[in-house]
């Protein structure tokens, strides 16, 4: 028996659209519903973060599970709070610790834009300037429900993802991809090459 | 001399406020002493400072260091505070001493109070107040490689100068009903622009 060629195993999109249909909705469908959270609380947002995760929400039945235990176990991070200059190398190294695919919901006006401290001089003007944020949930603490919807968005966006697009090399909001878009009145999503 | 006096501030206290405002003033100078909002202060030169805080501990029984804090006081210099507290005779003092804008040192209070430690670190890198014999007065708050002295009055807030202030700065001044031709009052933090900025020393 001679020898088999086999193709040179690779990451890219040029395998994995390939991958059919029915496959990729399994996949999806999987990840979707088995989120590990990574809860980044800086100030009084993780307080209705916990409130979330309690059984009065209780984001287990959407497949959330809070408390990872490291955030190299997790798959989306919830920035909760007021993230300042000397927190943000921490927040970034957290990040790139995270596995791929990885997602990020900024809760409350503080991760999203600075929030009441915008012109404060040790205030991050949102976590979007450090690392790529999937969705945003405004308000001031946003409540409970608010960031469920923020959950259900970003399920629908993983629904949605053809996992080619997770390695796609055009830099995140450039024109190719159509910049930021805004899919909902109260959220904004950012493709991350969806 | 002010003698408003905060009762609730005073529950607990087994000194007399008067009795107690009277051995600060024996102590200190009647001039020095007084009670402001209820609370007995002593003003004192930043040469008597180290010399104060020892007699407060020694003297007076407030052992109990209990905060150090630095206030911008716009030409009068930087005032630095401290708050001790007498845990025996449950008694507050404040006291108070000013040094120059340009030359704000002061001599470390750690030798008297080893807690004053990061208070003083934190007033150094906030107010600019240079606490001579600190044991390590590095910056304790602010991130690395921070310039400036952020609770200074003088200090730009670049965000403020950058975007318009969302809300009344004055009644009436709300940015959209402003007549284009007033002129608009400047938040804190932000200077005049005709002597700061790009437009500096444009009239």
């Amino acid at each position: 028996m001679g020898l088999i060629s086999l193709p040179d195993p690779k990451v890219g999109p040029g395998l994995l659209p390939q991958v059919p249909e029915p496959v990729k909705f399994l996949l999806n469908w999987g990840r979707q519903y088995s989120l590990w959270v990574f809860n980044f609380g800086l100030a009084c947002c993780a307080i209705e973060f916990i409130a979330t995760s309690m059984s009065g929400h209780d984001f287990i039945r959407l497949g959330v599970i809070p408390f990872a235990p490291s955030p190299r176990q997790a798959d989306l991070m919830v920035v909760s709070g007021t993230v300042t200059d000397k927190m943000a190398p921490a927040i970034q190294r957290l990040y790139e610790q995270m596995p791929e695919p990885k997602y990020v919901i900024s809760f409350g006006a503080c991760s999203n834009c600075g929030g009441p401290y915008w012109d404060s001089y040790c205030v991050t003007k949102g976590v979007d300037q450090i690392i790529p944020v999937d969705v945003y949930v405004p308000g001031c603490p946003p409540r409970p429900e608010a960031l469920l919807h923020g959950i259900m968005r970003l399920q629908e966006k993983i629904a949605h993802e053809s996992r080619g697009g997770q390695w796609d090399p055009t830099p995140i909001g450039s024109a190719e991809q159509g910049g930021q878009e805004a899919v909902y009145p109260s959220v904004v999503r950012v493709p991350r090459g969806a | 001399m002010a003698r408003r006096l905060c009762t609730r501030r005073w529950s607990g206290c087994r000194v007399a406020p008067d009795d107690l405002l009277a051995a600060v003033g024996a102590r200190f100078g009647d001039d020095a002493a007084q009670i402001e909002y209820g609370t007995v202060t002593v003003d004192v030169e930043p040469a008597a400072w180290i010399d104060t805080l020892k007699a407060a501990r020694d003297e007076l029984g407030c052992t109990f260091f209990d905060w150090l804090c630095g206030v911008d006081e716009l030409d009068d210099g930087i005032g630095v505070v401290a708050h001790v507290y007498s845990r025996a005779e449950h008694h507050h003092l404040l006291l108070r001493t000013r040094v120059p804008r340009h030359a704000a040192v002061l001599p470390t209070a750690t030798s008297i109070f080893r807690g004053a430690n990061w208070h003083e670190r934190e007033t150094a890198e906030m107010f600019g107040v240079d606490f001579a014999g600190h044991p390590n007065l590095v910056p304790l708050l602010l991130p690395e490689g921070f310039e400036g002295t952020p609770l200074r009055k003088d200090f730009v807030l670049a965000s403020r100068v950058a975007k318009q202030w969302p809300g009344e700065v004055d009644p009436g001044q709300s940015a959209g009903e402003l007549a284009p031709n007033r002129r608009r009052n400047l938040p804190p933090g932000v200077p005049d622009p005709k002597v700061w900025g790009p437009g500096a020393g444009t009239g």
